[in-house]
C-alpha cells in the first residue's frame, strides 16, 4: 500500500509511519495538518489516507472535513479517519460511501487487525469501529427489527457493520463461510434489506438510517 | 427681579414723591390724618409699581398709566392742600385749588378703567372694546364739566361759592349723562377682565388671577368698608390697603414675580375667609341657642360656644379644603382623585405599579410624562422597563424630582403650574416607589441570571479544556507509547539489541511525560489544593508564581464554597498579574472582616486593567456575585492594580 498520513502529534505520526513501514507498506507523505492534504493526495494518488479527526487550527473536525473532500475528489482513494473519541453521526454517514474507515486511535495497537482494516479500506471496503457499532446497536427503539435477531445473527451483523467480509467473519467466529452466508441472509431478511451484491454496504446504509432516526 | 429704574419712570416717581411731600405739607392738620397719609402712600405705591413696570416693560402702557395717574392724583392732592391751606392762612388762589380738588378724583377712575381693559399685555381684548375707553373718556369730560361748573357744590368751597360756576348750564343733566357713561364704561371694563380670565390659559391666566384676586378682594372690602366707614377708623385703613393691593397685584402679574403662588393665595384666602365666617356663625348660633336656655352673658355659654367652634375647626377645614380645591382648581382635584383611585386599585391588586406612568400621562394630560429611576448601584437612571437612560438633567424637559427615587419628566410647554404637577406626582409616590423597587429587582435578577449563564458557560469551557487536554495529551501519548512497544516487538525479531533498548527508553520517556501531564491537569482543579486549607493553598499558589508574592491568609477553615471562590479569585488574580501587570511584587491577602472573607490581590505593576478588556475580570466579578459578594478593581494607569472581593461568610 502507498500511504499518506496526516497527524499533528509528531510522536504518533512517526509511530504510525513505522507501523506501516515495518509491515512493508510505503509511507509517501507525512503531514502535521490538513491544509496541504488535498494537494498531496492529488499529487500522490495513494491507496490509503490515514487522517486524525482533530488537527490545527481549531482542533474540532478538520480531519473529517478533509476526509469528505478527498472522497468527493478521489472516490477511489481509501480514507481512514482516526479519532480520540466515539462519535456516531459523521462516522456512519461517511462509512456508507465505501472505501472509508472510522476507527478509534487506540485500535492501532492491535496491529494485525488495524492493518487488515486499513487494507480493506484501501481496497474499497469499509471499517467501522466496534465501539461505534456497539453504540449504534445498543440504542434501541420500540419495534426494533434488531430485537428479532438471534445472538449469533447479531454477532454477524456487528462484524458486517465493522466492515468485515464474509470470509473475515467466518475466520473471526470460527464458522464455515457457508454458515456465515446463511446468517447474513437471515439478518438481511429480518432487517428488510433487499439482497444484492454488496450486502455489507447495505447493512451500513440501514445502520446510518437507524442512527439518523435516533439522532 | 431686577430693581433698577429707567430715567423717565424714575423722574415721574420723583415728581410724584415731590408733589406728595408738598401735598402732605400743605394739608397736614387741616383734614383727618389718615386721609392725608393714606392717599400719599397709595399714590407712591401706584407710582412705584408703575415705574417698575415701565422700566421692565416700557412697551406696556400700564406702567406709564400707573405713573401718570398717580402723578395726576397727587397733583389733585396738592391742589386740595393748597385750597385748604390758602383758606386757613389767607393765601391767594385758594378757590382755584378747591375747584381742581372737586373733580380731580375722576381721572383716577379712568385710569382703573383702562387698567382693567388693558391688563396684562397692554392691548384691548378686541377691536370692538375701543368704544369702552372712548365712552368712558367722553363721559368723564361731561361729568367733570357738570361737576365743576355747577353751583350745587358751593358748600365745598371755603368762600361758600364756586368761582367758576356757570349759571344756566344744565349741569345736572351733564353730570347724569357723563356719570352714566363713565360708570357703564367702568362696569364694561370689569366685565372685560372677567371675560379675559375665562378665556386665558397658561401664564396669562396666572397673571390675570393675581389682578382678579385683588379686584375681587377690593370688590368685597370696599363696599363693606364704606358701610362701616363711620363706625371705626380701621375701615379707612382696610379700604386703603385693599386699594393698594390692586396696583401691587397688577405689578406682580405683569412682572411675573411669584406668579404661581396665586393659586395657593386664592385657595387659602377663600378657605380661611369661609372658615372664619362659618365658625363665627357657629359661635353666634350656639350663643343664641344656649343664651336663650341659660340666660345671656353666662360664662358657660361663652365657653360652650368656643368649644363648639373649636371642635368644628378641623373637620370643617378639611371639608372646606376639598370643596375649595374642587371649585378653584377642578383639574388638579380631579387628577389627585384619579391618582388616589389608582393607589386604591394598586392596594387591591387590580393594578400594576408600573402603570403609574400611564396614569400620570392621563391625569396630567401630557403624553410625554416619563419616570426615570435612580439606580443606587450605578448612580445612573433607568426607565420603567429597567432600560438605562440618559441623565434627565441633560434634557430640556420639565423635571419634577421625586426625592430620593428619581424624577418625572414632563412636556415643558404643557404645564402652567409646575407646583400643581409636583403635587400630583407626589400623590403617586407610593406607586412610584414600588415600581422603582420592582425595576431594581428585575435588573438585579437579570444581572444574576447573566452572570449565572456566564458561570455555566465558563464551567462548560473548563470541562472542554480538560477533555481536550486528556484526549490530545495523555491519551495520544499513551497511544504512541503503545505504538513504540509494538515497534519494539517487531524489532525483537531482527534488529540489534541496542535499537530495541532505544525504542523502549523512548516509550518510558513518553510514560514519564504522561504522568507529569496528568499531575499538571489535576493541579488546576481546586478541591485537591484546598484539602489542607485556604492558607496552605494560597502559599502553594504563591510559591509557583514567577515573582515574589507575600501571603497573608487566615488559618481557620471557612465554608468550602467560600474557600473555593477565594482560591479561584486568588488564582485568576495572580494569573492576570503574571500576564498583564509587569509587576515586581504582589501581595495576596485573605482575611476575615465583619462576617466577610476579604480577598485582596494587589500588585505594583502598570495598572489600567478594566473588566471589558478580556483580562478575566468579568469572570471574576461573576464568580463573586454568584457567591453573594461584592467585587472592586482599583487600577489607575501607573499605580498598580488591586482586586478586592468581599465574600459573605458566617463565622
Amino acid at each position: 500500500m502507498r500511504v499518506v498520513i496526516a497527524e499533528d502529534q509528531a510522536l504518533l505520526r512517526d509511530g504510525l509511519g513505522r507501523l506501516f513501514a515495518d509491515r512493508g507498506h510505503q509511507v509517501v507523505a507525512s503531514l502535521a495538518d490538513a491544509e496541504r492534504l488535498g494537494t498531496t493526495v492529488t499529487a500522490e494518488l495513494p491507496d490509503l489516507v490515514v487522517v486524525d479527526v482533530r488537527m490545527p487550527p481549531t482542533y474540532t473536525d478538520e480531519g473529517a472535513r478533509a476526509a469528505r473532500e478527498i472522497k468527493a475528489a478521489h472516490p477511489d482513494v481509501g480514507v481512514l479517519v482516526l479519532s480520540q473519541h466515539i462519535e456516531t453521526t459523521h462516522a456512519v454517514e461517511l462509512v456508507a460511501l465505501g472505501g472509508f474507515g472510522y476507527l478509534l486511535k487506540d485500535r492501532v495497537l492491535e496491529v494485525a487487525e488495524f492493518l487488515s482494516a486499513a487494507q480493506r479500506v484501501a481496497d474499497g471496503g469499509s471499517a467501522l469501529d466496534p465501539q461505534v457499532v456497539a453504540r449504534l446497536l445498543a440504542a434501541r427503539t420500540q419495534d426494533d427489527p434488531l430485537d428479532e435477531l438471534t445472538p449469533r445473527e447479531r454477532e454477524v451483523l456487528e462484524l458486517m457493520a465493522q466492515g468485515l467480509t464474509n470470509m473475515g467473519i467466518a475466520k473471526r467466529l470460527f464458522l464455515s463461510e457457508r454458515t456465515v452466508e446463511a446468517h447474513v441472509r437471515h439478518v438481511l431478511l429480518k432487517l428488510g434489506v433487499p439482497e444484492g451484491e454488496d450486502a455489507h454496504r447495505r447493512v451500513l446504509a440501514v445502520l446510518a438510517h437507524v442512527a439518523a432516526r435516533r439522532a | 427681579m431686577r430693581g433698577r429704574l429707567d430715567p423717565l419712570p424714575c423722574a415721574l416717581l420723583g415728581l410724584t414723591l415731590l408733589a406728595d411731600v408738598a401735598a402732605v405739607t400743605l394739608s397736614v392738620g387741616l383734614e383727618p390724618a389718615y386721609d392725608t397719609w393714606l392717599y400719599a402712600v397709595w399714590a407712591l405705591v401706584v407710582s412705584g409699581t408703575g415705574a417698575l413696570i415701565a422700566s421692565r416693560h416700557p412697551e406696556n402702557p400700564i406702567g406709564w398709566l400707573f405713573c401718570g395717574f398717580a402723578l395726576l392724583n397727587v397733583l389733585g392732592d396738592v391742589a386740595q392742600g393748597w385750597g385748604l391751606r390758602a383758606a386757613a392762612e389767607g393765601w391767594p388762589a385758594g378757590p382755584a385749588g378747591e375747584w381742581i380738588a372737586t373733580w380731580s378724583w375722576l381721572p383716577s377712575g379712568l385710569g382703573w378703567m383702562l387698567t382693567f381693559l388693558l391688563f396684562p399685555d397692554g392691548r384691548l381684548p378686541g377691536r370692538r372694546w375701543r368704544v369702552v375707553p372712548l365712552a368712558g373718556g367722553f363721559g368723564m369730560v361731561l361729568a367733570i364739566a357738570g361737576w365743576s361748573l355747577t353751583t350745587e357744590r358751593d358748600g365745598e368751597f371755603a368762600s361758600g361759592h364756586n368761582p367758576l360756576a356757570v349759571d344756566g348750564l344744565p349741569t345736572s343733566a351733564l353730570m347724569a349723562v357723563g356719570m352714566t357713561l363713565f360708570l357703564g364704561a367702568l362696569i364694561a371694563s370689569a366685565v372685560s377682565l372677567v371675560l379675559r380670565l375665562r378665556r386665558a390659559r397658561g401664564i396669562e391666566r396666572q397673571q390675570l388671577k393675581w389682578f382678579a384676586f385683588a379686584a375681587a378682594v377690593a370688590a368685597v372690602v370696599l363696599p363693606a368698608g364704606f358701610f362701616v366707614y363711620y363706625e371705626t377708623p380701621l375701615a379707612g385703613v382696610v379700604i386703603a390697603l385693599a386699594l393698594m393691593a390692586l396696583p401691587v397685584a397688577a405689578g406682580v402679574g405683569i412682572l411675573r414675580y411669584r406668579l404661581y403662588d396665586i393659586d395657593l393665595v386664592v385657595n387659602r384666602t377663600v378657605l380661611y375667609t369661609s372658615l372664619t365666617l362659618l365658625l363665627a356663625a357657629a359661635y353666634v348660633a350656639t350663643s343664641l341657642v344656649l343664651g336663650t336656655a341659660l340666660g345671656h352673658g353666662s360664662a358657660w355659654v361663652t365657653a360652650a360656644s368656643t368649644l363648639v367652634a373649636a371642635a368644628a375647626f378641623r373637620p370643617l377645614r378639611a371639608r372646606l379644603q376639598t370643596a375649595v380645591d374642587r371649585r378653584f382648581d377642578p383639574a388638579r382635584a380631579h387628577a389627585l382623585r384619579q391618582v388616589a383611585a389608582f393607589l386604591e386599585d394598586l392596594r387591591a391588586g387590580r393594578a400594576m405599579p408600573e402603570s403609574i406612568e400611564a396614569v400620570l400621562r392621563d391625569v396630567l394630560d401630557d403624553p410625554q410624562v416619563e419616570l426615570r429611576f435612580l439606580d443606587p448601584a450605578t448612580g445612573g437612571y433607568v426607565d420603567t422597563l429597567g432600560i438605562e437612560r440618559a441623565n434627565p438633567a441633560d434634557e430640556r424637559r420639565l423635571r419634577v424630582p421625586i426625592e430620593p427615587m428619581g424624577v418625572a419628566l414632563c412636556d415643558p410647554d404643557r404645564h402652567a403650574n409646575p407646583a400643581a404637577v409636583a403635587e400630583v406626582v407626589a400623590a403617586g409616590r407610593l406607586a412610584v416607589e414600588i415600581a422603582r423597587l420592582r425595576v431594581e429587582l428585575r435588573r438585579r435578577l437579570t444581572q444574576v441570571e447573566d452572570s449565572r449563564a456566564r458561570i455555566v458557560a465558563a464551567g462548560h469551557e473548563e470541562r472542554r479544556r480538560i477533555e481536550r487536554d486528556l484526549h490530545d495529551g495523555a491519551q495520544q501519548r499513551l497511544v504512541s507509547v503503545g505504538l513504540a512497544l509494538r515497534h519494539a516487538q517487531y524489532e525483537l525479531e531482527s534488529a540489534p539489541r541496542e535499537q530495541v533498548d532505544r525504542t523502549l527508553d523512548d516509550a518510558v520517556v513518553q510514560i514519564t511525560a504522561v504522568i507529569e501531564e496528568l499531575r499538571e491537569l489535576a493541579h488546576g482543579l481546586p478541591p485537591s489544593q484546598l484539602d489542607s486549607g485556604l492558607a496552605a493553598a494560597l502559599r502553594e499558589l504563591a510559591a509557583r508564581a514567577p515573582m515574589p508574592v507575600e501571603v497573608d491568609a487566615l488559618d481557620e477553615r471557612v465554608a468550602p464554597g467560600v474557600e473555593a471562590a477565594a482560591y479561584f479569585i486568588a488564582c485568576e488574580g495572580l494569573t492576570n498579574v503574571v500576564k498583564h501587570a509587569r509587576a515586581t511584587a504582589v501581595s495576596l491577602t485573605a482575611v476575615r472582616d465583619h462576617g466577610s472573607l476579604v480577598v485582596r490581590v494587589a500588585d505594583d505593576g502598570v495598572g489600567g486593567a478594566a473588566p471589558a478588556d478580556g483580562s478575566g475580570l468579568t469572570g471574576l466579578a461573576d464568580r463573586v456575585l454568584a457567591a453573594g459578594g461584592t467585587f472592586r478593581v482599583d487600577s489607575d494607569a501607573g499605580k498598580g492594580t488591586t482586586l478586592v472581593a468581599e465574600l459573605p461568610c458566617a463565622s
